[in-house]
């Protein structure tokens, strides 16, 4: 498995850095890949960082983050990654400097034992890209001093991993070890326990029977083999990267889903905002008749507008008309935002992200609707920069085009409130002709707005939706409000 | 850094072959000599303090940039080998206090003697052991200047009285080195070496009267990296000029990370000293960037930013290369070979201290006394006694 990984990665690296890697300054080693092949990898050799013991007791450790990236330059002194040793988590500084060329145990790699490869390491100048990932062999830990015992004395009998085959009870610890220590699988025995159990006299009764002899323990390879390819053969399930699958154990009904590192932000967050915020809600049916008909004629000319377009602008439009809506909690007080930043809820792969549609009162329709799709096209492929999906003054999460009715929304902290928008329906009017309904329902930090504060700004959304030639009438920035006396 | 103040003594090395200079694929000629200036001196009860105005040579430069970068690898490798759990036990790092080490050194005669207390590694490089002697020391195993059987804290060599793991024990036993001195009539110093945690010792002070009344030729030197185990001086000790705390023994403050600042102190320090003005206390203000020792991170009661501020604008090996190559005193290449050879030496010292085997039992009781009147050690059991040896060559009997 190493030498498979280090042989393909080998030929890639020489096929793209031949022409680069030539120069003489370069300090390069040759490897000739073995067997007649004839072509030559070229490699950097780099200096091997290993999972340090950063507490006395320390054996092994988990890497909660790499600070660094591949091909970040390093100063003595810096912190390469935060390591949870058994007692706590510590920051791993390196003293050398250098170029970080290649991680080998990516960020949340449990129990990784002292003295396994975790990364490499080059001098200055050299190329990075090229570092040679070392072979079994040079990763392991050191050798005892000179009287190290003989490795099969330390040797551990192999373990067998089969299942209870037709034994369903549990099995003792002296009936694991005969079969062990004979090569029995607990099938090869007739049980005469109670339940089907097997007992350690019908092993005996067996071996005694047959004749057996105790089967010699396998010998362990010495360590300098085994725990070399450990670190190889873990490392690229272990990378970030690597999206993780599932793993079902044999025989077992169970599958473990790892959370990603996403589903555990979005985890914290919510509990935090849920359990923390005294979340109020209210709903609204809006007529939509008129924003559908518009919607109807743009496209008509070739512009493609969508619903919830018209939602974000209205919602913009009621956020200037009603601006203590427009706020965020900063612990103590609701904070007045300026702009009108709009967030808005896309569903990814991963997870929900709201990247947000910024001064959102300020743009066009046909504005919003092309800035919708571009982040959200980028947030599925996970392009998204920090400040386009961080912020945001409100945000609105449309599940109208799954048939949902309504339904209520968590708030995103520090936001003060949340527009869940159901689907558009028909409903019969109060005229008794049948009108475009949909629902909207605000979530909202009752600590930030009152009640009646909410239902005016739901009251004027409507509005609003009702008669879309009223966004033409935007609202009054709050920074003009007190010199017009509004 | 000191560049503007630097003052360039134009001596050409080359100057002679000038006339030959076509014959010569490479004329490169650098400075035999420059000249700095350091931080101004501080002193206690001194009515004259060394020149601020130092030269060094282009040799003394290279050597003392080898030595200092020697000491910063070695510890490098050290702290390296204790997180593979290759070192146990005690360890405690010297980088960023190197200017210090080397800088005594440096102004030291040969048979001036050292004593410090467990931050050593430097200082038994420097007084003669090969990188392999110290790190194999540390990693146990029988190439260690004690056979492995000293470990981190008790390291020697001719005219180095080791190290001492009790705190502040090491500065009486070098007043007896220096008194040793006075009773032989040689002129000869001890330095004893302690830090700013230490300083608040009572031994020391003890030893301070002793000293003086005597006049014993010992120089107190308090390197002083600003943080004891585990908090700042200045919220263990109710003074923090160090050099001023002998009373009646004059002092001298030193920026202890300038090597040339530390040698020009300690050449006046040894010449006050045998001149029979008695003792002196010498205060080197440097900065320690790794934990007290290797079970400190070193984090806890200073930032990161502050150890990384220090690293960029003071390290002693950068701001000196800086002076070397701004001098012209070597180009930016040739430290570079430097630093490629130390670094291929101290790396195969490190390998070999990890491959190398620790010594048999039988070698267990052995050195123990340079002259042993019994030859029977006890043992766990004592009718069962181990036979003392010599195996290694006594040091510093006399």
């Amino acid at each position: 498995m190493a030498s498979a990984l280090t042989g393909r990665l080998g030929r890639q690296v020489a096929n793209k850095f031949l022409p680069t890697l030539l120069t003489p300054k370069l300090r390069l080693r040759v490897k000739l890949e073995h067997g007649f092949r004839q072509s030559a990898a070229l490699f950097v050799v780099g200096s091997e960082i290993k999972m340090p013991s950063l507490s006395p007791t320390m054996a092994e450790g988990t890497i909660v983050k790499w600070l660094k990236n591949e091909g970040d330059p390093i100063a003595a002194g810096d912190v390469l990654c935060d390591i949870q040793t058994d007692k706590a988590i510590v920051s791993f500084e390196i003293e050398e400097e250098g170029i970080l060329a290649k991680i080998l145990v990516g960020n949340d790699a449990k129990d990784v034992k002292v003295g396994t490869l975790i990364a490499l390491m080059v001098a200055e100048g050299e190329d990075w890209k090229g570092v040679e990932i070392p072979a079994a062999g040079s990763a392991a830990p050191p050798s005892s001093p000179a009287e190290a015992k003989p490795a099969a004395s330390q040797a551990a009998p192999a373990v067998e991993k089969k299942t209870a085959g037709g034994h369903s009870g549990g099995q003792g610890p002296a009936v694991h070890r005969l079969l062990e220590q004979f090569g029995l699988s607990s099938s090869d025995v007739p049980a005469t326990g109670p339940k089907g159990n097997l007992l350690k006299g019908d092993i005996l009764n067996l071996v005694n029977q047959k004749g057996l002899k105790p089967k010699a323990p396998q010998t362990v390879l010495p360590p300098a083999a085994s725990k070399a390819a450990a670190p190889a053969a873990a490392a690229p399930s272990k990378t970030p990267a690597a999206k993780a699958k599932p793993q079902v154990a044999k025989g077992s009904k169970f599958i473990d889903v790892e959370l990603t590192n996403m589903r555990k932000t979005i985890a914290k967050r919510l509990s935090q905002s849920k359990s923390t915020i005294p979340h109020s809600y209210g709903g609204i049916d809006c007529d939509i008749s008129e924003v559908l008909k518009l919607r109807k004629a743009l496209k008509s000319e070739g512009i493609a507008t969508s619903v919830n377009d018209f939602v974000i602008k209205a919602v913009a439009t009621a956020l200037r008309q009603y601006p203590h809506m427009n706020c965020i909690w900063d612990g103590q007080q609701a904070v007045p935002v300026g702009d009108v930043d709009v967030s808005v809820a896309v569903a990814t792969d991963t997870g929900l992200i709201t990247p947000i549609v910024k001064k959102a009162s300020e743009k066009g329709v046909q504005e919003i609707s092309a800035v919708v799709r571009d982040l959200a096209a980028r947030a599925k492929q996970g392009k998204l920069q920090l400040n386009e999906f961080q912020g945001g003054s409100f945000t609105i999460s449309n599940l109208g085009m799954f048939g949902i009715n309504y339904f209520s929304a968590i708030i995103n902290p520090p936001q003060c409130s949340i527009l869940a928008v159901g689907t558009g329906r028909l409903i019969l009017g109060s005229d008794g002709k049948p009108v475009q309904s949909m629902n909207v329902t605000l979530s909202y930090d009752r600590r930030a707005i009152d009640e009646e504060q909410a239902a005016e700004f739901l009251s004027g959304l409507r509005d609003i939706l009702k008669d879309p030639s009223r966004m033409l009438l935007g609202g009054v920035p709050p920074s003009m409000r007190a010199r017009v006396g509004i | 850094m000191m560049s503007p103040t630097a003052r360039l003594v134009v001596r050409r090395l080359n100057q002679r072959n000038q006339a030959l200079a076509p014959f010569f694929t490479s004329t490169k000629s650098f400075a035999t000599e420059a000249s700095f200036e350091t931080r101004p001196f501080k002193l206690h009860k001194l009515e004259e303090g060394p020149k601020t105005s130092v030269t060094v040579t282009r040799d003394e430069a290279l050597k003392y940039y080898k030595q200092m970068l020697t000491i910063r690898r070695i510890e490098t490798a050290s702290g390296n080998l204790y997180k593979e759990k290759i070192i146990r036990g005690f360890c405690h790092l010297y980088s960023g206090q190197e200017a210090c080490a080397v800088g005594m050194k440096a102004a030291m005669k040969p048979a001036d003697a050292i004593i410090s207390a467990y931050r050593i590694h430097g200082w038994t490089y420097l007084m003669g052991v090969p990188p392999l002697g110290v790190l194999a020391e540390l990693t146990g195993r029988k190439s260690g200047c004690a056979r492995g059987k000293g470990g981190s804290m008790h390291m020697y060599a001719p005219h180095f009285f080791g190290g001492n793991g009790i705190v502040g024990a090491q500065v009486p036993l070098g007043v007896g080195v220096a008194f040793a001195s006075k009773y032989r009539g040689d002129d000869n110093v001890c330095f004893a070496l302690y830090g700013d945690g230490a300083a608040n010792q009572g031994q020391i002070f003890e030893v301070y009267n002793m000293a003086k009344l005597w006049n014993v030729p010992c120089i107190f030197v308090c390197e002083n990296n600003g943080y004891g185990m585990g908090t700042s001086a200045e919220r263990a000790a109710a003074s923090t000029t160090y050099y001023t705390r002998g009373d009646y023994v004059p002092g001298i403050w030193v920026d202890g990370m300038d090597i040339l600042a530390v040698r020009e102190a300690s050449r006046f320090a040894i010449e006050y000293c045998t001149s029979g003005k008695g003792p002196l206390v010498m205060e080197t203000a440097t900065y320690r960037y790794s934990g007290h020792s290797m079970s400190d991170p070193g984090t806890s009661y200073r930032t990161r930013d502050e150890i990384q501020e220090v690293r960029q604008n003071r390290d002693p090996i950068a701001s000196f290369k800086e002076k070397i190559i701004s001098t012209d005193l070597a180009s930016a290449d040739e430290l570079k070979a430097i630093d490629a050879e130390v670094k291929k030496e101290v790396d195969e010292a490190t390998r070999k201290a990890k491959s190398d085997s620790e010594i048999p039992m039988e070698e267990l009781p052995a050195d123990i006394y340079a002259a042993p009147l019994e030859e029977e050690v006890r043992n766990v059991a004592p009718w069962e006694p181990l036979r003392h040896k010599r195996i290694g060559s006594a040091v510093n009997l006399n």
